[in-house]
């Protein structure tokens, strides 16, 4: 059964209005460490979520269980959840039928991949570290999303995506790499083996520097992470709604430097694209900073009900979920500047700190979109221009509006970070970002030496 | 469910498997949550499928099928082998002997949180969100949550459990905002209240509606509260703010699996090493770390393990030494030391991992207000806010959502956005008081993340107020 086969049975199986949402996921995660693969995991699933609908009360109900007596207790389930729930005037109804847009986003030669294929090209990355111990995975997967409901609304998208991922450490050494794409063909897991190689040899006998304000250079794996967190508050409607984003009273200011644009553009085919959202909506575009001025957030058909000036969903609607964040920006997209090269920025930087990927941030100040973390896996000062000697891991505490206020430059190639971590279902969205350089990158205290 | 897990293992060990072990799960999850009068969330997932995991020539395997027939269970069983022989290099694994065991364990639940109408669920949080309401107060929130776990475990060496686990949770927040100052406030936890194993006499005695005034009055003042200021200073942190200390800072570099590095490329690695194991000093003599899936009501307790070892209790840290790690049957072979034990998986389409279980700090003498008499110029921080660690669980930095200065032994002015910095061992040799059985309480998390692909667990920590002293306060950007 496809995903909307399995939407169509589950709308059937419900009575009156009701929208279906399925799910279907074929995967396998080759995760080594060490240089050798120890928890290979291969997973196949359905799963479809129901939302009865009666007037102006709803209800939902998931299950993998899709045979039809499965969905006659979904449906039951369903049912009783809308009728034991108060009206909600602010509802606004199951999305209208609409036609997506085509888009790119499927490769049947990922989609065919096996255990044998992972393995095989988790083993590319391992053979290509050499000596260097690495640590990481070769995943990839074919799903479908698909939504119907009882408006006549029927859609379905078939998506692949892959990504090798290599952590390469040894004692007082580590440097880290990444490709994630939605044709596996387009991923190179040796070249991503090596890249973080060459990080992890240059980092050895790393020292510290004072905490203080440094200008910075931010690899795309730093500067997607700080984005991805910053955008959970700040660049979703809930969000702007309840005040918590920076956002707030802020749409329409010049709060960027003007070499800062930035949408969500789900359609991207160098991302990974999708044609609508978990509402069944089609996805548009959405310029969230245009040089530099915010110009609004992402929607979803609730919280466009709710805004108090005049708003329409812009198909930002989120699996069930990660309803509690309301409608969120995957396809997060930062327009390229014109450098040629990360140590082209490092010559407009001139004296910093050069950073590779960040670890474990944490939102300390969600209205000022303050964020804390601490770097690692290749984290060097710039100094005369030049990126020179490795740095400890070192925390940082920024507010990310701070960190875009004054930017020297990014580079004209923008890479897809995969943001992923592969909780509940496989949804694949990612940031596709340059790399940045920054006048103001607030270092707060010194951590352990790179490596394992 | 056990033919299933029968047929699983059979097919395995029949293609050459040296060890297979098969688990059905199925989970049912259910939540009511309601925002500034409305209900914003009501969820109620079941999910359903076979695991199996097996090692072929030393290598691991796992696949999974959420189809619960023979058909799914051999199909599952063989693409386990697949993935193993294809992922075979230079294994060698030994697994910790464990007794065979069969067995039946059922969690205690007075009231089944299921039987409990869906209307009445609704209701507790709309009262409680009501309660909420006040000067300055943006947003109200309340949840409701349960979830049961049904499931069997067969292995080739002859293990048989069963288990059924119930939990419920609740909780209320409320968000403030004036002058462009946000801050939010909650009860009994953070962001996604308290779990328990428990049945429904436990959201029952939260008494949220009860405790809203207080935290909507609270978020209320700490929009008008001072900024925490910086400095180095004596810091006692509340129950819950302890709970996340252990969590963040102990039991994830415990973990036996993160010291051998493989989880490195995810959640991080372990400053401490396999001969740290009985001779490393994690803090001061106050500090004492059990890891115990026996504890009655405990998110992290159970009757077996994924892997089919019996609970027990563990010390993990005593009076400041390093004795124990969280292990597997693999990693405790590895350090020789221990038969696993702290094996969980995320429901039946994940492979089991070195989780913590339930892992607390167990209490000393007095109460909080005796903590606090000892204190002459210091912070109290209550209810976690925010929290980062580095790979290693060495550099921490957490926030909470509301404290207070405290002089000359008492509670002063009301601070918001505090937050403390500091390096693992550094921090809890500064321990100089753990407040007493008194004040100790259960504190359940249910986002626990780590693996690729993710897992999230639901552990609880025993956790009682506690000093430290020489702690670096209120980072700024």
């Amino acid at each position: 059964m496809s995903a909307l086969d399995v939407a169509r049975a589950a709308l059937a199986a419900a009575d009156g209005d009701a929208e279906a949402v399925a799910h279907c996921e074929r995967s396998g995660l080759a995760r080594f460490a060490g240089s050798e693969i120890h928890q290979p995991t291969l997973i196949e699933n359905a799963v479809v979520t129901l939302r009865v609908v009666r007037g102006n009360r709803y209800g939902i109900a998931t299950t993998n269980d899709v045979d039809p007596k499965g969905l006659e207790e979904l449906a039951r389930r369903a049912s009783a959840a809308a009728e034991s729930t108060p009206p909600d005037d602010s509802f606004p109804g199951l999305a209208p039928a609409a036609r997506p847009p085509d888009v790119d986003g499927y490769d049947e030669s990922t989609a065919a991949l096996g255990p044998d294929d992972q393995a095989r090209l988790a083993a590319a990355a391992i053979d290509a570290a050499g000596d260097m111990p690495v640590y990481g995975f070769f995943t990839s997967a074919s799903c479908e999303l698909a939504v119907a409901s009882s408006t006549g609304l029927g859609v379905e998208q078939r998506m692949t995506d892959a990504t090798a991922l290599v952590l390469a450490a040894a004692e007082g050494c580590s440097g880290y790499a990444e490709h994630t794409a939605w044709k596996a063909n387009d991923i190179d897991p040796s070249a991503v083996a090596r890249e973080a190689v060459d990080k992890a040899v240059r980092t050895k006998g790393a020292g510290a520097v004072e905490p203080g304000v440094y200008r910075a250079v931010l690899e795309p794996y730093a500067f997607a992470d700080l984005l991805e967190y910053f955008s959970h508050d700040s660049l979703g409607a809930l969000g702007l709604l309840e005040k918590r984003s920076y956002l707030s009273d802020r749409i329409g200011q010049q709060v960027a430097d003007e070499k800062i644009t930035i949408a969500d553009d789900p359609l991207d085919p160098r991302g990974l694209p999708k044609a609508f959202d978990f509402e069944g909506t089609p996805k548009q575009r959405v310029v969230l900073f245009e040089r530099g001025v915010a110009r609004g957030v992402v929607w979803d058909r609730a919280t466009a009900a709710r805004a108090e000036s005049e708003a329409s969903t812009t198909g930002h609607a989120g699996p069930v979920e990660s309803a509690d964040w309301g409608p969120l920006p995957y396809s997060l997209s930062v327009a390229p500047g014109e450098a040629d090269s990360v140590e082209e920025l490092a010559e407009l930087v001139g004296d910093g700190i050069y950073i590779t990927r960040l670890h474990y941030l944490g939102v300390i100040d969600p209205r000022e979109g303050i964020v804390t973390g601490m770097t690692r896996d290749g984290t060097f000062r710039i100094r005369d221009g030049k990126i020179g000697e490795p740095l400890v891991n070192l925390r940082f505490t920024v507010s990310v509006p701070d960190l875009l206020r004054e930017v020297f430059g990014l580079t004209r190639h923008a890479a897809l970070v995969n943001s992923q971590n592969f909780y509940g279902e496989r949804y694949p969205y990612g940031v596709l970002t340059p790399a940045l350089a920054a006048a103001r990158f607030t270092i707060t205290g010194v951590g352990s030496t790179p490596g394992i | 469910m056990r033919d299933l897990c029968a047929a699983a293992v059979d097919a395995a060990t029949a293609t050459g498997a040296e060890y297979a072990d098969a688990r059905v799960v199925l989970k049912r999850s259910q939540l009511v949550a309601t925002k500034n009068g409305r209900v914003d969330r009501m969820t109620d997932a079941e999910s359903q499928g076979i695991g199996v995991r097996v090692l072929v020539d030393g290598a691991w395997g796992f696949a999974c099928d959420r189809r619960l027939t023979d058909e799914g269970a051999r199909d599952a069983a063989l693409r386990a082998c697949t993935f193993a022989r294809a992922a075979a290099g230079r294994h060698v694994r030994t697994l910790a002997p464990v007794e065979r065991h069969t067995g039946r364990h059922e969690s205690k639940a007075e009231q089944d949180p299921f039987a409990v109408p869906l209307a009445d669920k609704v209701d507790l949080c709309l009262r409680a969100d009501a309660a909420l309401a006040g000067p300055d107060v943006i947003v109200r929130q309340a949840m409701v949550r349960a979830q049961r776990e049904h499931k069997l475990l067969l292995s080739s060496e002859g293990t048989e459990v069963e288990q059924v686990l119930t939990e419920c949770g609740a909780g209320i927040d409320c968000a403030a905002s004036r002058d462009g100052v946000f801050q939010v406030r909650s009860y009994p936890s953070a962001a996604i209240g308290s779990s328990r194993q428990s049945g429904w006499e436990f959201v029952d005695g939260l008494r949220l509606a009860d405790e809203a005034p207080r935290v909507a009055e609270q978020a209320a003042a700490l929009v008008r509260a001072d900024p925490c200021p910086s400095g180095i200073t004596t810091v006692v942190l509340d129950g819950d703010q302890v709970a996340l200390q252990v969590h963040e800072s102990v039991g994830h570099p415990t973990e036996l699996d993160r010291v051998y590095g493989t989880e490195a490329s995810y959640a991080g690695t372990s400053f401490l090493r396999p001969g740290d194991l009985g001779s490393l000093r994690y803090g001061s003599e106050h500090m004492n770390i059990t890891a115990d899936p026996t504890t009655s009501g405990g998110l992290g307790s159970f009757g077996f393990d994924d892997e089919g070892v019996p609970a027990q209790r563990t010390p993990v840290v005593e009076a400041g030494r390093l004795t124990g790690f969280l292990t597997s049957r693999e990693t405790a072979a590895r350090i020789g030391a221990g038969g696993g034990g702290s094996m969980r998986a995320d429901g039946w389409n994940r492979m089991p991992l070195v989780r913590m279980t339930n892992l607390h700090i167990e209490p000393g003498e007095g109460t909080l207000d005796e903590l606090l008499a000892d204190v002459d110029d210091g912070i109290y921080m209550e209810t976690n806010r925010s929290w980062s660690i580095d790979d290693k669980r060495l550099n921490f930095q957490f926030g909470t959502q509301i404290a207070w200065e405290i002089k000359n032994g008492e509670r002063g002015r009301m601070l918001r956005d505090a937050t403390y910095t500091g390096i693992t061992p550094e921090f809890w040799g500064s321990l100089d008081a753990v407040a007493g059985r008194d004040s100790w309480r259960l504190y359940g998390l249910t986002n626990c993340g780590k693996g690729q692909p993710g897992q999230s667990a639901h552990v609880s920590h025993g956790a009682a107020p506690a000093r430290f002293r020489n702690v670096q306060v209120g980072v700024k950007a």
